[in-house]
């Protein structure tokens, strides 16, 4: 267990600067004299002379005078100086360096027992013309609601050869999805500790221990390149953050790594440097292609970017949706049957006519309520003689366990409460959602309550014992299909640790790809029955509340949102599960 | 749409429809040659001739002006596919019916782009059992119709707009996809020499009954 000496400002919540071309060229100038590392580099090039062809991209010619200066001509051109760094991984060698003067620079991978090579080009200053280019293709307008993006790191990827006048050989590097599904667990010599997770072939996943916080993994947009069957170039970009980029090789032979990592921290100095790293694998889940798809050869990079996308409301704008525009359930219509509640459970409906008080501990909330019919209720906090009308759904996802839920007081912020049964113990739940966090109005946040309910026919409750927050479910990795069809509305959610839980959007040929992540709470309920919590913080607000029965691997919850588009709504969730597998992180965040 | 695909689908569509006609041309003239004695004096035939020309080239100018419809679909160029259109034609894609060109901008590059319409024409190829295409030029030489048979590839956008629907949306990802067969039938006519759409309908054929055994 690390000691906890990172910032408590999660990265999605850290304001980066929107620098300007010229403020990324003088931050990038000390990068001229190549990276630094703990580890000692490599001398393996020194004196050398390295020509590189590429199928279709830049041809490099090097020649390197000692371990950490070369000249290279690129294309036929001038030859400029520029210091570097170079790491052996057991003979597959990752070379550094930027060209001075300028926002490009290379990282490249070359393998001399084949000759094959990978080059990362990367500059700076980039974003505005590849999010301009996009967009016209997708004829949409461009995205710049956040700034230029100046400070994020793009790269170009070229597979290749060492030239050295024999033939050419016919191979190359290839993407690959031969990582998908393995987590890992890394520490580097620059005393960095981290856990990836690569569930995607698009996306990684990944929490820098020691840095950024143990609690919320960060997802960010990642290319894997096979070199054989053990070893592998890793590349991602920090793309909604600090635009860091990151390329390593992983050898899962040794488990070990060689990486650089280029960008502009959240002091926006220059981060460049090489590290080296030992590693253990934390878990292999399932994947989803059919057998034989390596995915060597992939569609376009793609991009979730929900800090652009997200619709930032007002105060004014939020207490019209929740006061004027708050619909529970399609106003008894139902809901969610077109959306998130294709596979929701059957309506329960016995309660109609009933009366209980859920009763919860330390000062939380007591509700009484009179159920008038299988869509309607009345509620009051005790003690108030005032009874409230409510519209409200609920499920059975267990034996005798029930879950509703409704909105509270039209008020600003305004909540809702989702309530857990237990009829076999006189337990209840209560999460509830409310709008609005420190950050942004349109989003949501929960607040778990514990407590017991009375009711008659109900058991009588226990003195001591409750539902509680729970991290049996840390590791663990499940595919949800919210719909009929294939793929449908698939997902799949990995909740990497006790506080936070990932989302992986499965491609069309059943690989993984867009993949988002946010904060989220673990409760138990029952043995294999928990209500597990998310709200997609700066990504479109929504709380997502869900009572999983891995008995069944079915769920029911609901989820409470605000925009422009519906209003407040509060809506029902139920799917299909399937169990992809789990990941032996506790030991890592200090939970055993 | 990938190349293989332009090539095993649309393309050896039309390239069939082409070689009939070909086929049909060629066995007139072949006609001309071996009755020589019985035919018409050049000068006579000219403006038959000229006629079948005209014909021709009007049933290509058709045929072109389909096709151009059903790549702008497939390509999701959807603001080259309206103006292929009368400023008051009718179009109807599988039940999604609207009338005026400033409709059908509105059903292709808000609803179709959007994948806001319920169902969505997202491919087209041909079948193996086909039948054969049906253009008919009028005698004013300015209006015609066609029936052009083919399966379409009907996509039902992913519903919802939560986080989840958006990223795969993102992918390009729909709720459903599957291949119905069906046909095309449109009405042309022809201004300042180009011809437009006035209707487009798309129907799907009814499902065939396997045969009972007697």
């Amino acid at each position: 267990m690390v000691t906890r000496t990172y910032r408590s400002l999660q990265m999605h919540r850290i304001p980066y600067t929107d620098l300007t071309e010229a403020q990324v060229t003088q931050a990038l100038r000390p990068a001229a004299s190549g990276p630094s590392s703990k580890s000692a580099f490599s001398d393996v090039f020194a004196g050398k002379h390295l020509k590189i062809v590429t199928t279709d991209g830049p041809r490099l010619d090097y020649n390197f005078r000692n371990s950490h200066e070369l000249e290279l001509s690129e294309n036929g051109g001038k030859a400029l100086k520029a210091g570097y760094g170079a790491l052996d991984s057991r003979g597959l060698i990752l070379l550094s360096h930027m060209i001075p003067g300028s926002q490009r620079g290379y990282e490249v991978v070359i393998d001399p027992r084949t000759r094959l090579v990978t080059v990362f080009e990367v500059s700076f200053s980039g974003y505005a013309a590849a999010e301009t280019a996009a967009a016209v293709e997708a004829k949409r307008a461009p995205q710049f609601k956040n700034g230029h993006r100046n400070r994020e790191a793009q790269r170009k990827i070229w597979f290749g050869y060492v030239d050295d006048g024999s033939a050419a050989p016919a191979a190359r590097h290839t993407y690959t999805n031969r990582l998908e599904g393995k987590g890992m667990h890394w520490r580097q010599d620059n005393d960095i500790e981290l856990l990836e997770f690569y569930v995607s072939i698009l996306y990684s996943n990944f929490i820098e221990l020691t840095r950024f916080g143990g609690e919320m993994t960060i997802c960010a947009p990642t290319d894997y390149i096979m070199v054989n069957d053990h070893q592998f170039i890793y590349s991602r970009i920090e793309a909604e953050f600090s635009g860091t980029l990151t390329v390593q090789i992983i050898d899962l032979f040794e488990m070990s790594q060689k990486g650089v990592r280029l960008g502009l921290n959240e002091k926006d100095e220059l981060e460049y440097y090489m590290y080296s790293g030992n590693g253990e694998t934390t878990g292999q889940i399932a994947t989803f292609e059919v057998f034989g798809n390596n995915a060597e050869t992939r569609g376009p990079r793609r991009l979730y970017r929900p800090l652009e996308t997200f619709e930032v409301m007002t105060d004014d704008e939020v207490k019209d949706q929740v006061l004027n525009h708050a619909h529970a359930f399609g106003d008894g219509h139902g809901s969610g049957a077109a959306g998130m509640g294709g596979y929701k459970g059957e309506l329960i409906t016995k309660f109609a006519g009933k009366s209980l008080t859920a009763r919860m501990d330390n000062g939380g909330p007591v509700i009484q309520y009179e159920f008038t019919d299988a869509k309607q209720l009345k509620w009051r906090y005790e003690g108030n003689s005032n009874w409230r009308d409510a519209w409200y759904e609920m499920y059975e996802p267990d034996e005798d366990l029930y879950f509703f839920a409704h909105l509270l007081d039209a008020e600003f912020p305004r909540s809702c409460a989702m309530v857990a049964l237990d009829m076999k113990n006189g337990l209840s739940t209560i999460v509830k959602g409310t709008t609005g966090t420190s950050f942004r109005n349109n989003e949501t946040h929960p607040t778990y309550y514990f407590g017991v309910f009375q009711m008659e026919g109900a058991p009588t409750p226990p003195q001591y014992l409750r539902h509680g927050m729970t991290d049996e479910m840390v590791g663990e990795a499940y595919t949800w299909n919210y719909s009929p069809g294939n793929p449908g509305l698939t997902s799949m959610h990995l909740y990497a640790t006790p506080s936070t839980y990932s989302w992986i959007i499965f491609q069309p040929d059943g690989s993984g790809g867009l993949q988002w992540s946010s904060p989220g709470w673990y409760s138990k309920l029952r043995d294999g029955v928990y209500i597990m919590a998310w709200v997609e913080e700066a990504c479109n607000g929504t709380l997502g509340v869900i009572l999983f029965n891995r008995k069944i691997m079915h769920d029911a919850g609901f989820g409470y949102h605000v925009g422009r588009q519906g209003g407040l709504s509060l809506s029902v969730i139920g799917a299909r599960a399937r169990h992809a597998g789990r990941f032996e992180v506790k030991k890592h965040l200090g939970l055993i | 749409m990938t190349e293989n695909k332009m090539n095993g689908t649309r393309r050896a569509f039309f390239v069939r429809g082409g070689a009939v006609l070909g086929a049909g041309v060629a066995t007139a003239a072949a006609a001309g040659v071996l009755l020589p004695d019985a035919a018409p004096a050049v000068p006579d035939r000219l403006p038959q001739l000229q006629r079948e020309l005209t014909s021709h080239q009007d049933r290509e100018s058709i045929r072109q002006l389909h096709r151009a419809f059903t790549a702008a679909i497939e390509n999701q160029t959807y603001e080259a596919a309206v103006e292929l259109f009368e400023p008051h034609a009718d179009l109807n894609l599988s039940g999604l019916s609207v009338q005026g060109q400033p409709a059908i901008r509105r059903l292709l590059i808000t609803q179709y782009r959007q994948q806001q319409a319920r169902v969505l024409h997202s491919a087209y190829r041909q079948g193996p059992l086909q039948q054969p295409d049906l253009i008919a030029i009028a005698a004013d030489g300015a209006h015609a119709t066609a029936t052009f048979h083919c399966d379409v590839e009907l996509s039902t956008p992913l519903p919802a707009d939560s986080t989840l629907a958006q990223m795969a949306r993102l992918q390009g990802q729909v709720a459903e996809r599957h291949w119905e067969a069906g046909r095309f039938e449109a009405r042309y006519v022809k201004t300042d020499g180009q011809w437009k759409m006035t209707a487009l309908r798309f129907t799907s054929s009814p499902p065939s009954r396997p045969q009972l055994l007697p």
